[in-house]
């Protein structure tokens, strides 16, 4: 793990036509788990695309993992893992057969290339389907495949454009906590594009916002929800009723939410005047929420400001 | 299956270098042309026709040696014929490069402008193999997000083209000229044929590249299965088709047909008209049967449309370079 920056910007832009895709972005991006959000349409892929010259930078410059984009191309790539939104696959071949090529082209020796296809098949959870031919798959078996293509040259750093796309719930979860094992395990830095603030609220630590190819906000997850804090989620056995009459007369805005639990802005940086109130009333908390939904909530106010700007 | 059976191992190995990257392309594509039937089946009869000619190569090698059991059974067949192989022999004592170099060099014309429709019919079939079908799923977002770049990926594809023609001509080419002489009465032949062999690798290997690019710049133009396949056999027919009509009207729009283009190459380089005139005024007998070849035929032959021919393939080219350069990437 180093200190320094894996990903680089000043002032870049492209622009596809009449369309500003990324408007003079400038970023010091550093290695963790690094969550790109923002609504479809914003810039996010194709602000992965021109770090790794998918696409052509219109202006500004870039760097990732220190060297110069758009001169050092294939040095670059042998160092950085992709797994594109699209499907993408080369067809006929079967599923360890594909990611043997992959990491061929990555630069590694047949060999090596088959055994790691095999570790990284099995690492993202595909048994006897490596066999079949990719035609056949299913979204979700693709969608394994693309993670594993991505990591069998062993990169530095992965970049995952909404990876749990048409994934069942159980299929989700599996593969957020195989990304979240990429950083916080093996000290691969990810960055993950989505625009499913769940999905990127669990795996990362360091979060992007881009609005119309602009970043809106880039800060660490916990930051962002220090900056929210005031608010917390109850949940409680009993004892609702005698809490939001003694929130109200405290005057702290507190409601019942249809889960049950109680949504309570008390205002203070800290819980602990929510958690006297609590102990004085004699109502044991079963959890507390501190901040919640606070990347939505900076989200949303993120994308009010840039809306009111433009 | 649970996650995390197998934990993630890094990966400490050399790199190979960027030619094994591009060869691991090229090698690829090949392999996924032959899983092609139809391809499989043209290989087997270019090889098969190789046989023959070497066979035909050996006949003709027997032809040169005196009492042997060919000249007893041409002779039987065709008296004609045997006077014209006794001028032959006696030419091969004092002008071996005429009976065996000329000989060698008219018939690799024929066989190379003989293997040539079956190697466009090849290619035709390996069409969406090249990149086509890589465009149709996106694999080119793949491979450019790899150790390789766009033309890495084209050289790639560019040998894959290249490497099905081999197969399918000029390896045929190269084995026949060297089993036939290999079958030959004498080493010398190898030596005399050289010419044979030069001008049929000049023809096939500048032949290759440039149908090897327009290949691929019909492989990229679409990415339907059917369509350039489609788009190949119908230029090629259209061209066939073309040549008789332009003959009387437009000349030059015979330069529409790669495949005449490609003969009128052949014609210069192989010099066959040359060769006729040095056969015709050498051996009388062979001039006597020359006598009823027509003015225009022989008038083709002394002199192809050389310069309408590279200009006509140069246009060509250029279009597939504009396809690819359009086509081929990522987005």
């Amino acid at each position: 793990m180093t200190s320094e920056s894996v990903i680089e910007t000043e002032g870049l832009s492209k622009v596809f036509g009449r369309q500003r895709a990324l408007d003079n972005v400038s970023l010091k991006v550093l290695p963790g788990s690094i969550g790109l959000l923002g609504p479809n349409g914003a810039g996010k892929s194709t602000f992965m695309k021109c770090l790794l010259q998918l696409q052509p930078i219109t202006a500004g410059s870039a760097k990732l993992l220190g060297r110069e984009v758009g001169r050092e191309g294939r040095d670059i790539r042998k160092r950085v893992g992709y797994a594109p939104e699209q499907n993408c696959h080369i067809p006929g071949m079967a599923g360890c057969e594909y990611v043997t090529y992959c990491a061929q082209l990555s630069g590694l020796p047949f060999q090596a290339a088959r055994q790691r296809a095999h570790e990284m098949l099995d690492f993202v959870g595909m048994s006897q389907e490596r066999y079949r031919k990719i035609d056949t798959y299913s979204t979700g078996m693709k969608q394994r495949l693309k993670l594993a293509q991505a990591m069998v040259h062993d990169p530095e750093i992965i970049f995952l454009d909404e990876p749990t796309n048409g994934l069942d719930p159980k299929g989700q979860a599996q593969i957020l906590e195989l990304v979240q094992s990429l950083w916080r395990t093996y000290g691969i830095t990810v960055v993950l594009s989505s625009h499913l603030l769940h999905d990127v609220e669990q795996v990362c630590e360091q979060i992007i916002i881009i609005a119309r190819g602009r970043v809106l906000v880039h800060d660490s997850l916990a930051s962002l929800k220090a900056r929210r804090r005031g608010a917390a989620e109850v949940v409680l056995a009993r004892g609702h009723d005698a809490l939001q009459a003694a929130c109200r007369g405290r005057n702290w805005p507190c409601d019942l939410l249809p889960n049950g639990h109680l949504r309570i802005e008390h205002g203070a940086e800290t819980l602990n005047p929510l958690l006297t109130l609590m102990h004085e009333l004699h109502l044991p908390p079963l959890e507390i929420i501190p901040s919640p939904n606070a990347l939505e909530e900076t989200f949303v106010q993120a994308l009010e400001i840039s809306h009111a700007a433009a | 299956m649970p996650l995390h059976d197998a934990h993630y191992q890094h990966w400490t190995g050399e790199h190979t270098s960027l030619w094994h990257r591009r060869r691991v392309i090229a090698q690829n594509g090949l392999s996924s042309c032959l899983r092609t039937k139809a391809l499989r089946m043209i290989m087997s009869v270019c090889w098969v026709s190789a046989l023959v000619m070497a066979g035909f190569l050996f006949a003709l090698g027997q032809l040169l040696v005196q009492d042997s059991m060919m000249e007893h059974w041409v002779a039987q067949m065709n008296p004609q014929l045997q006077s014209f192989f006794e001028v032959l022999r006696s030419w091969l004592q004092y002008h071996p490069e005429i009976s065996v170099g000329t000989t060698q060099n008219v018939l690799f014309y024929f066989y190379c402008i003989y293997l040539m429709p079956l190697s466009f019919f090849a290619l035709g079939m390996t069409l969406p193999a090249l990149i086509t079908r890589d465009l149709a799923s996106n694999a080119i977002v793949i491979y450019s997000s790899k150790a390789v770049t766009r033309f890495d990926y084209l050289l790639g594809k560019f040998c894959t083209a290249f490497g099905v023609l081999a197969l399918t001509w000029l390896g045929p080419v190269c084995a026949a000229w060297f089993v036939g002489n290999l079958l030959a009465p004498d080493w010398t032949f190898f030596w005399h044929a050289r010419i044979a062999l030069m001008h049929a690798l000049i023809f096939g290997l500048s032949s290759m590249v440039i149908l090897s690019v327009m290949a691929l710049g019909v492989s990229a133009f679409s990415s339907r299965e059917k369509a350039t396949p489609a788009l190949w056999f119908t230029w090629w027919a259209l061209g066939l088709a073309i040549q008789p009509i332009a003959l009387h009207t437009l000349p030059w729009l015979r330069h529409v047909s790669f495949g005449y283009n490609l003969r009128q190459i052949a014609l210069a380089t192989f010099q066959l008209g040359r060769d006729l005139k040095t056969a015709e005024d050498s051996i009388p007998i062979f001039g006597d049967m020359l006598k009823h070849v027509p003015r225009e035929t022989r008038a083709a032959l002394d002199n192809p449309t050389l310069a309408g021919a590279l200009l006509g393939l140069a246009l060509m080219l250029l279009a597939a370079g504009l396809i690819l350069r359009k086509r081929v990437a990522p987005e």
